[in-house]
């Protein structure tokens, strides 16, 4: 009975002793204990206001972006606007050259003016469907030049200073693309 | 730990079970019910022990996983993925918009384009017809079908380019 009790002592003992070492290790190491808890309080504290600076940024991004879509859409929309309104125009002025040319030829076969029509409007139609910037001046240079072409012949034959009764620079114009493409 | 107890407990019951198959081997009366009982009361205590440590265990998992879901951190690193998706999203939309826009565009023009067409397949059908009308007297039967064959099929088709040329051989043969 006496042995247990002395065991029982010796267990209690090594149980305080341990919890001894404990609260001595505590007391030592509290200070660095709290700088740490302290430093983790303050790196949080440091990614969180990282965070909500980035957040700031971000949102302040989104609505540059946004104003900028927004511009930049209302711009390519009025390009396209601007776009179909010159080619009506390039249309009215198309159809004032066909009747311009058989106003003033008066013998001229309908044949002749409805291919010059037809042909300014696929030099049209080419030019408006160029990809390339350097292309669309090309058709667009050339479509000048022939529209320039039938207004001079049509002014000179009013004139009476063309020798032919035939807009023959335009139809030799039309002949020589026609060529070339095939 | 606990579940180091837990493993203890079990144990400790196998052990008083296995004492309870001894002692009746023995024909000792009396001491192997006692010893049943209480091994059984071990073996219950084990395992409620370590059911009790598993809901513990499951409740603070999902305590600490709710804490950190409602962390200011993890609320804010929310925040900013939902502005770079947002961000990607205004660009596509941008993107699409841009097509819409000019998908609408050029549909307008090829309308114009139509519209012009067709005035002046109108006006060069009228003129062909009246030529034709004019040389039907003047033309054998079977050339003048063939010509008119020739118009009313390329005005179905509405292809200009073979209306002039049918308008060039009728101006060459007036």
């Amino acid at each position: 009975m006496i042995r247990l009790k002395n065991w029982t002592f010796a267990l209690l003992k090594l149980f305080h002793s341990i919890k001894d070492e404990n609260l001595q290790w505590n007391e030592k190491n509290q200070e660095q204990e709290n700088k740490l808890k302290h430093n983790r309080v303050l790196a949080a504290k440091a990614l969180e206001s990282d965070l909500k600076k980035r957040s700031v940024q971000l949102e302040h991004d989104i609505n540059l972006l946004r104003t900028k879509n927004e511009t930049e859409l209302s711009m390519f929309k009025t390009k396209c606007q601007q776009d179909i309104k010159d080619y009506k125009q390039y249309l009215t002025a198309l159809d004032q050259l066909k009747r311009s040319i058989q106003s003033s030829y008066t013998h001229l076969p309908e044949a002749v003016a409805f291919t010059i029509h037809h042909h300014a409007k696929h030099l049209l139609n080419q030019m408006w469907e160029a990809k390339d910037f350097e292309q669309k001046m090309h058709h667009e240079m050339q479509l000048i030049n022939f529209m320039t072409t039938v207004h001079e012949e049509a002014r000179r034959y009013l004139e009476g200073t063309s020798n032919t009764q035939l807009p023959e620079k335009t139809i030799n114009l039309i002949q020589r693309k026609q060529i070339n493409s095939e | 730990m606990i579940v180091k107890f837990a493993l203890l407990l079990v144990f400790i019951s196998f052990a008083l079970f296995f004492s309870v198959d001894l002692l009746l081997w023995l024909a000792i009366p009396g001491l192997p019910n006692l010893l049943t009982q209480l091994g059984l009361l071990t073996l219950m205590i084990a395992f409620g022990i370590l059911l009790s440590a598993g809901l513990f265990i499951i409740i603070k998992l999902t305590l600490a996983a709710f804490l950190n879901y409602v962390s200011a951190r993890e609320r804010l690193e929310r925040r900013l993925l939902f502005i770079n998706a947002k961000q990607a999203q205004l660009k596509q939309l941008f993107y699409f918009k841009a097509i819409q826009v000019n998908y609408f565009s050029e549909l307008k023009r090829k309308r114009l384009l139509q519209t012009n067409n067709k005035q002046h397949l109108e006006s060069l059908s009228k003129v062909i017809n009246k030529d034709l009308q004019s040389l039907k007297k003047h033309l054998p039967k079977p050339h003048y079908l063939q010509l008119h064959q020739l118009y009313r099929k390329s005005l179905k088709q509405q292809n200009i380019e073979a209306l002039l040329k049918l308008q060039t051989e009728i101006a060459n043969l007036i």
